[in-house]
């Protein structure tokens, strides 16, 4: 997969979508979930917007991209579009690289293409698994736009396991990995 | 919760054999070999005090699972990248009185990584002996004996169960494609969650993600609103399914314990914690966004009936063996093969 570094691959308005999936990544940190934030974008204008919410549910499969695929369903019913058309002109926006379970999703969806803030070491979907080799989708899927600051949240939710965090607040932050 | 009308636990319908656990292939394949020098020794009263020097100043530190003789075979280095014409000289060097060895060097292939599994080690120890420590787990994994027939017969039943879901969601919704699912935790015998493919109406509510959902629903519900909390939660399971179920297989177990917050014990919490400890029981194989989507719940075990195309437990790959992962579940294909051979059939 390739994985652009140059931010200023992007147009203005394809930074703006970013910027949206970074205030959800904000939003997800602040209720004490993974902060991963996605938005899902169809003829230029926004129909999902998604955040990490697997505490809040008790469902570890809960991700940002899949709270999104659930409203496009919704969007496409509400609007009588059909469904599958509207995935394959969707544009993913999402602050950390889908993990193994979100990139087969979109991929299956055939959404059009994927566009990533940093790595993900953990879970990854090109860099523990590379799915793209085993599905073949038609996706273009590009990483690295502001990696820096989604990688510092990341890293400022997973800091919460240090000994001076508040032990309710640990014991919550150990509970998702 | 033992129920007073057990099914006919005498006989599982089905062999062991037909239930193939998908492991991985270090277990199955011979272990690779390495090449190394070899020499004779001169005289066999020698061997310990040899053993000992070559211990202290030519340690193999990658093959210490070998032992360093064979009769009067002394196992000297790795061939890697000296050649055989120096090793004489290496080992004089390292201060290895060469004297005791006939100067007869030969490159023989021993065990590279110590073998898993006792028929790895049968066949290596062959080349080479070698030091094997049996793991009774594995063993009963590789030689496909894992399972009582006790225990056999009921896996039997639970996947029964996932094939009348898929039968039931096949006949009241005209689906095609129907896979059905049963989650299950073993601890108490009882069907935690149950699910179906939904993906006419949403392509992702593949019948693993529609089960984990409603083991969600177990944990979200709170058992202060419930009058009866001597009852097991059955949140999990439609109430028409639950009918359906409870007719066709009397006498079994339906609902999870309940969840405990951690405000309620004050402490972290011992109730169910997403699907650990639990096991699914899925009609076909699961594809990668499910077999990953069990990986995040932290499933146990995953049976499942035949293999899928799109299939992630031993199809396409293998999501339940990935090293970099935080979590692995074990996985069974084939229960009840034929049965959910038939669900394909329209
Ligand atoms: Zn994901
Ligand atoms: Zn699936």
């Amino acid at each position: 997969m390739s994985t652009a570094e140059s931010e200023s691959s992007l147009s203005d308005i394809e930074k703006s979508f970013m910027e949206k999936a970074f205030c959800y990544a904000k939003e997800a940190l602040q209720n004490q979930e993974v902060p991963v934030g996605c938005i899902f974008v169809y003829h230029n204008e926004v129909i999902a917007v998604g955040r990490n919410e697997v505490n809040q549910t008790k469902n570890a499969t809960r991700h940002a991209e899949m709270v999104c695929v659930d409203q496009v369903v919704e969007y496409s019913k509400t609007n009588s579009l059909k469904l599958e058309s509207v995935f394959e002109q969707i544009d993913v926006f999402v602050t950390v690289e889908p993990c193994i379970m979100c990139a087969a999703a979109l991929y299956d969806l055939k959404v059009r293409s994927i566009t990533f803030g940093c790595k993900n070491d953990r879970f990854g979907g090109s860099t523990v698994l590379d799915v793209k080799e085993i599905l073949k989708p038609v996706t273009v899927v590009q990483g690295g736009h502001r990696a820096d600051e989604a990688m510092a949240l990341l890293k400022e939710f997973y800091k919460g396991q240090n000994p001076n965090a508040p032990a309710s607040k640990v014991k919550l932050k150990k509970s998702v990995e | 919760m033992r129920s007073s009308k057990r099914i006919k636990l005498d006989k599982p319908e089905h062999s062991q054999k037909c239930l193939i656990p998908i492991i991985s292939d270090d277990l199955i394949q011979d272990t690779p070999l390495i090449d190394v020098y070899v020499d004779t020794i001169n005289d066999p009263k020698h061997i310990s005090k040899v053993i000992i020097d070559l211990n202290s100043s030519l340690p193999i530190l990658d093959l210490t699972h070998l032992k360093r003789v064979k009769g009067k075979d002394i196992l000297l280095c790795p061939v890697d990248s000296i050649g055989i014409d120096q090793v004489h000289g290496l080992l004089k060097i390292k201060n290895f009185d060469t004297s005791y060895l006939q100067n007869n060097i030969r490159v023989v292939s021993v065990a590279k990584i110590p073998p898993k599994t006792r028929t790895q080690y049968n066949k290596v120890n062959k080349y080479w002996p070698c030091n094997f420590h049996s793991d009774k787990y594995i063993e009963k994994l590789v030689t496909n004996t894992l399972f009582s027939s006790e225990e056999l017969c009921e896996h039997e039943k639970f996947m029964k169960m996932a094939v009348l879901l898929a039968n039931y969601r096949k006949i009241t919704y005209k689906d095609r494609k129907c896979v059905g699912s049963v989650v299950v935790d073993p601890k108490i015998k009882s069907i935690v969650a149950v699910g179906y493919s939904n993906a006419l109406s949403n392509p992702c509510e593949h019948a693993t993600m529609v089960s984990i959902n409603n083991v969600a629903q177990t944990q979200l519900s709170n058992i202060n609103d419930v009058p009866n909390k001597s009852k097991l939660n059955l949140s999990g399971i439609p109430e028409d399914i639950h009918t359906v179920l409870q007719d066709k297989f009397e006498g079994s177990c339906f609902g999870s314990t309940w969840f405990k917050d951690k405000s309620e014990i004050g402490q972290p919490s011992d109730g169910p914690y997403l699907c650990t400890g639990y096991y699914i029981y899925l009609t076909h194989e699961p594809c990668i966004m499910c077999s990953m989507a069990l990986v995040h719940s932290r499933i146990k075990k995953v049976f499942y009936g035949i293999n899928s195309s799109n299939g992630a437990l031993g199809t396409l790959c293998k999501v339940h063996l990935l090293k970099d992962l935080n979590h692995h579940y074990e996985v069974f294909a084939g229960l009840c093969k034929s049965e959910c051979e038939g669900l394909n059939i329209l």
